[in-house]
């Protein structure tokens, strides 16, 4: 029931694009890449019970390790794209590490603070990283049994998202059903309590921060392929703070919140954004109000009133 | 296991001691448990038992002594190393996932000890698990809350869960931190069966302040107070100890003699 659950989300994802304006059909497209990047917030957040303010640092370093080998080193697309992964997945290591004997708040401004030595970083260096200015990538293409598809054809960046997303929503899926997925919800509930069964706690949890700085750059490395674009705004606090914000409105420790909360904030962006300057000012507002009302989020909420299976 | 495994105490304490910056809650305490014995360790409140027993545990570093588990020095292993090797706490405070479900709680404690090779990680038996958790809420009898969120049940229930965790790990040594406080009678009596039927495969070490559950399950009693070892013996030596007496009943000396 729950795979069966997770499919159809995704066949639905998949049968949008037949039917949606071509607007639309690009934001969905760019939501489903954001929406992996929560994925990975989530795990940290939801399944693991650590708050992080820093998760820019994962998604910059895949971006930078992508679009930085395209860039300076002409490197293809799924090249680039490995290395994107290895970065992330060696910040992710370090973070962990660095972070293993911090909890709560302090976890919180560890993990601010060396997003923001990142992203400064990229500043500093500007020759190579042109800074917040950035820089834009080539026509980029993927070949797929010996047919060349241009990434920035739209069906293709739609399919390409759909793909990236969808590994990250099953994988997401298996491992919090897996005996590690245990082991870290068990983190989240009581770390002593889980180090006094045998588990040694700092382990998993540096396992969960490079889990997490993976996912997320998965999706930085997808989104700088599928829009060409490389620049320190990325790096920056606002893009710690969106998973966070996407995360808690979708609904932090389900599976399926990440997707929830990206959507209904970029809409809700959007479409305010239309109607006032002040738009956020409105998504402020529509935010403090979910949280009064579902504090475990919209899909959170969903479990706790109709579906306990939920995952 | 040579001739000599079963003169080796399985736990020994040398000389251990734990300062907390001015107070010294545990001093030079020489403890020995003997292979499948049940040991309890009483004394008044602030004698130092439950810091002893967290260094022991491994849950605090102590400042002076070794610690020796089956002839093994494991004073530098953390918490975890030492519940792999056997020796397992139970929380004086009830220490549960409260928002996972009872099996969960179990399912928790049964996979560490089931999951030892990276395979069985990646491919796990899941129906071995589900059969080896519900066996292990049996033998507390909670086997029909399975699927309860765990901080609903009552707080009698939440000791038999915190303790079914425990005998989930197989423990060679379980200690056993105030088990029965805050039970009603006829949880104590079930208590005291289950700790009797455990008894037959493990060493217990036991605080416990109902001197009625002491005297019903231990073998031989240590008392401590200040954080020394002021006693230990059989229960009927260690009941008429007049130094036991003045420590542990509070009465001053004129009204004992």
């Amino acid at each position: 029931m729950t795979l069966g659950l997770h499919l159809a989300v995704l066949a639905v994802l998949a049968a949008l694009q037949l039917v949606l304006p071509p607007f639309h059909h690009g934001m969905v497209a760019r939501v489903m890449v954001l929406a992996a990047y929560a994925i990975g917030y989530n795990l940290l957040l939801g399944y693991t019970g650590l708050m992080s303010l820093g998760h820019a640092i994962f998604f910059a370093a895949g971006m930078y390790g992508t679009g930085l080998t395209v860039h300076h080193g002409g490197f293809g697309v799924a090249a680039a794209l490995v290395v994107g992964l290895a970065a992330a997945l060696a910040v992710g290591a370090v973070v962990g590490v660095m972070t293993v004997r911090t909890a709560g708040p302090a976890f919180l401004i560890v993990t601010m603070m060396l997003a923001q030595a990142f992203y400064l970083a990229t500043l500093h260096f500007n020759e190579l990283t042109l800074g917040d200015q950035g820089f834009i990538l080539p026509a980029l293409e993927v070949t797929l049994a010996g047919r060349a598809f241009a990434l920035a054809d739209p069906a293709v960046k739609y399919n390409v998202a759909l793909v990236v997303f969808g590994a990250c929503l099953l994988a997401s899926l298996g491992l919090v059903r897996s005996p590690v997925g245990r082991v870290l919800v068990a983190l989240r509930e009581n770390e002593e309590r889980t180090r006094l069964l045998g588990y040694h706690t700092g382990r998993y949890r540096v396992l969960a921060v490079a889990l997490s700085g993976l996912v997320s750059g998965l999706a930085g490395a997808t989104y700088t392929l599928l829009f060409s674009y490389v620049g320190s705004t990325f790096a920056g606090v606002l893009y710690s703070i969106y998973p966070l914000l996407w995360t808690l409105l979708g609904g932090a420790g389900t599976t399926l919140g990440p997707l929830v909360g990206t959507l209904l904030m970029t809409y809700a962006i959007d479409v305010t954004s239309g109607i006032t300057d002040a738009y956020l000012v409105i998504v402020g507002a529509a935010l403090v109000l979910t949280i009064l009302w579902a504090p475990a989020g919209v899909v959170g909420g969903l479990r706790a009133r109709w579906a306990r299976w939920l995952p | 296991m040579g001739p000599l495994a079963a003169l080796t105490p399985l736990l020994e304490t040398r000389g251990i001691g734990k300062r907390f910056g001015g107070l010294e809650a545990v001093t030079g305490v020489d403890l020995r448990l003997a292979r499948g014995e049940v040991r309890a360790l009483i004394g008044p409140n602030g004698a130092g038992k439950t810091t002893l027993v967290g260094l022991i545990s491994g849950r605090l570093a102590p400042t002076t002594g070794r610690v020796l588990f089956a002839g093994r020095d494991v004073t530098r292993l953390g918490a975890a190393d030492r519940v792999r090797l056997g020796i397992v706490y139970t929380f004086q405070i009830t220490s549960i996932y409260r928002r996972l479900t009872v099996a969960d709680n179990v399912a928790v404690a049964v996979q560490r000890r089931r999951l030892r090779r990276l395979a069985d990680w990646l491919a796990p038996d899941a129906r071995g698990l589900a059969r080896e958790v519900e066996a292990a809420l049996g033998v507390v009898g909670l086997a029909g809350v399975a699927a309860e969120p765990a901080g609903a049940l009552p707080y009698g229930h939440q000791r038999l869960l915190e303790i079914a965790m425990a005998l989930a790990l197989q423990p060679a040594l379980l200690i056993l931190d105030e088990p029965t406080q805050g039970l009603a009678a006829a949880e104590i009596d079930a208590l005291c069966r289950l700790v009797r039927d455990v008894a037959a495969g493990a060493t217990v070490l036991l605080i416990e302040h109902n001197m009625a559950v002491v005297l019903e399950l231990a073998g031989r009693i240590t008392v401590m107070d200040r954080g020394r070892i002021i006693a230990e013996g059989p229960p009927r030596e260690i009941e008429a100890n007049p130094e036991v007496q003045r420590a542990y009943l509070g009465q001053p000396s004129a009204t004992s003699s």
